[in-house]
């Protein structure tokens, strides 16, 4: 099992080290000088090039080294959690982004928990009722909202619910997952990759229905609940868990413009603050951390499915 | 080993059957998506897009710049049907201009994202071996990511020596088109979500061709000794397209929804220009006290990306009818 992980952790390292390079190239020669940008609210002429107190600093701070160097560096001290100083506080940009991740994992967690509890049963009886109207209307009531961006719905439910019918408090904050302030913002972030859950399960259930196992459980005469829920829904998870990795990059995705339609001091809000002041080793923090969580969770995926699957743990034993 | 003439004659009923049989399958799935209410009501939505965006600022009321400050934030009335926002300038003009850069943004990124993801899946595809390996290697880190990031990373990085590169222009041309803020904006916006949404196309023509490559047909061109550039735009890009079609029509719509969330984002398009992302932005300032700002881009938006999203599901039903209705 431990070298199958190693194995996997294998695929996925090189790629992320690669995104994280080009990224850093892009903001190395792309954004503009660090240390300029640090002290563009003083204006002096103290930090511009030239000066023996921005070269001094230059040198300080390690600005001078190759552009490989610098590189290294990032990624080494990042392993050991220390993701430098942000360019317009000061304040270690981990400390930022310890405060905030906790927020945006919970959302993604509450999420991915809402989608499994109500997407899977809605794909099921939508494939248990293939081409009739209750598949016909979850298909595409889950299209309708899978093409509905967040930052649409959720102004528009929070005008709809606070002010239109005062049912809800303005959420604004986070004061938690199980407070009523959650529930617009909870819901939003899950009514739009449930579309891919629901569409997943269903095409599973309607495969596993053809196979011959389930005509032998109909044909020894068992009742239809004790086929479906016995036989039929095991093998349904598997798939839908393959699918988890692309519920989480859309989860993701939808979590940080959410964040700042109601103001939540998640990852979304720090990437938010980044852009608006230029602060690059906050921006470049913040994918990081977004770049992990993702391949964390198809980390996990690839460990879980052939957990769920039988069939594939002889094909892994046969790659170790 | 057949002479040069018979293979000719061969290749051209080939063809000819080809091409007849073509013409049958698009006829049948026209007729087949036809039938898919929500895609013909999709349909009539987008091309009232293409209307308004087209000739948009003919219909606005006002301008859509003027401002008039004595009629700040006022709700939806006779002379503003929308009302006016936080500068009185009429939302419905904006929110109608807005149609004409939703629009603008998104076909150009459609139409540069499938040349690149043509070019880059049939390299690929026909090739095979190393570089169809790091092809798609590249390909499946880019898609496994949230582009949105991706493209937050990418616009604020490089807006600062594109802008660059314009002031220069700017310098050694004294053409003041390369002054314009709007202008950066666009071309930023665009090369920025193609850089992002390219990848899927390669995948899905990559597909195509591997499976296109070894049609007998191909395989007589290839004896004929044709060049391989022949080879592939004119006997497999073609015969491969299909599929790259249905991909345009969800690519327009995410390619919206991109420009809209970067915009939100204040990092796409920048007011005073309007896009419905930015707008929805402006409105979410004032949005307990006026929030029809925030409402009339944010229902316009929604209800094109739906469109998008419904009329991309009816093409896909009726060009590959076997595959997900069960």
């Amino acid at each position: 099992m431990f070298r199958f992980i190693l194995f996997r952790l294998l695929r996925w390292l090189p790629g992320v080290i690669v995104l994280l390079l080009i990224i850093y190239a892009l903001m190395f020669y792309g954004g503009g000088d660090p240390i300029q940008i640090m002290f563009s609210r003083e204006a002096t002429d103290l930090f511009q090039p030239g000066n023996p107190r921005y070269e001094a600093l230059k040198e300080k701070l390690g600005l001078n080294r190759p552009f490989l160097v610098q590189f290294g560096d990032y990624v080494w001290k990042a392993f050991q959690g220390d993701l430098g100083l942000s360019l317009s506080d000061g304040r270690p940009v981990s400390a930022s982004i310890g405060a905030a991740l906790p927020i945006t994992v919970s959302i993604a967690l509450a999420a991915t928990a809402i989608i499994a509890i109500v997407g899977i049963p809605l794909g099921v009886i939508a494939a248990l009722n293939q081409n009739h109207w209750p598949d016909n209307l979850i298909l595409s009531s889950a299209l309708f909202f899978w093409g509905i961006p967040t930052f649409v719905m959720a102004p528009l439910l929070m005008v709809l619910l606070c002010l239109q019918f005062p049912i809800l408090p303005v959420p604004h904050g986070w004061s938690g997952v199980f407070t009523l302030n959650a529930i617009i913002p909870l819901s939003v972030a899950a009514i739009r990759p449930m579309a891919l859950v629901i569409r997943q399960a269903r095409s599973a259930v309607l495969d596993v229905l053809s196979e011959d196992y389930i005509r032998t459980a109909r044909a020894k005469g068992l009742p239809e609940w004790v086929t479906i829920t016995k036989h039929a829904l095991r093998p349904v998870l598997t798939p839908v868990v393959t699918q988890m990795g692309v519920v989480m990059t859309n989860l993701l995705a939808g979590s940080l413009l959410l964040e700042i339609v109601f103001g939540i001091p998640g990852i979304g809000r720090l990437i938010r603050d980044g852009i608006l002041n230029s602060d690059y080793s906050l921006l470049l923090g913040c994918t990081l951390v977004v770049l992990a969580l993702v391949t964390l969770t198809n980390l996990l995926v690839d460990i879980t499915y052939p957990i769920l699957d039988p069939r594939l743990r002889q094909a892994q034993r046969g790659e170790e | 080993m057949p002479t040069s003439s018979t293979v000719d004659l061969k290749l051209a009923s080939e063809g000819a059957a080809k091409h007849e049989k073509a013409i049958g399958i698009w006829r049948d799935s026209f007729n087949r998506l036809l039938k898919n209410k929500m895609a013909v009501v999709s349909m009539v939505v987008v091309l009232i897009l293409f209307f308004f965006a087209i000739f948009g600022p003919y219909l606005t009321p006002y301008d859509f710049l003027k401002q008039d400050l004595s009629i700040r934030s006022l709700p939806p009335s006779v002379e503003h049907w929308l009302g006016t926002d936080y500068l009185g300038r009429d939302v419905l003009s904006r929110v109608i201009y807005g149609a004409r850069t939703a629009t603008l943004v998104s076909l150009l990124v459609v139409v540069l994202s499938s040349l690149i993801g043509v070019i880059v899946g049939s390299i690929s595809g026909y090739f095979g071996g190393k570089v169809d390996f790091f092809l798609m290697w590249f390909t499946d880190l880019n898609m496994a990511f949230p582009n949105l990031v991706l493209g937050v990373v990418l616009s604020v990085s490089l807006r600062p020596p594109l802008s660059r590169w314009m002031e220069q222009m700017y310098l050694s041309s004294l053409n003041p088109v390369f002054r314009q803020s709007s202008l950066l904006d666009l071309a930023l916006v665009v090369a920025v979500i193609v850089l992002v949404a390219w990848c899927p196309y390669a995948r899905l023509l990559r597909s195509q061709v591997m499976a296109v490559r070894n049609y007998n047909y191909v395989l007589a061109a290839r004896a004929l000794g044709l060049p391989t550039f022949t080879i592939v735009t004119k006997y497999i890009i073609p015969n491969a397209i299909g599929p790259v079609i249905v991909q345009m029509s969800a690519g327009m719509g995410s390619a919206m929804l991109t420009e809209s969330a970067l915009s939100f984002l204040g990092i796409g398009i920048n007011p005073p220009i309007p896009s419905w992302g930015n707008m929805i932005n402006e409105g979410l300032r004032q949005w307990t006290s006026a929030p029809h700002l925030l409402a009339a881009p944010a229902l316009v938006l929604g209800l094109m990306t739906v469109a998008f999203s419904f009329l991309g599901d009816g093409l896909n039903d009726a060009l590959n009818p076997r595959q997900w209705k069960g």
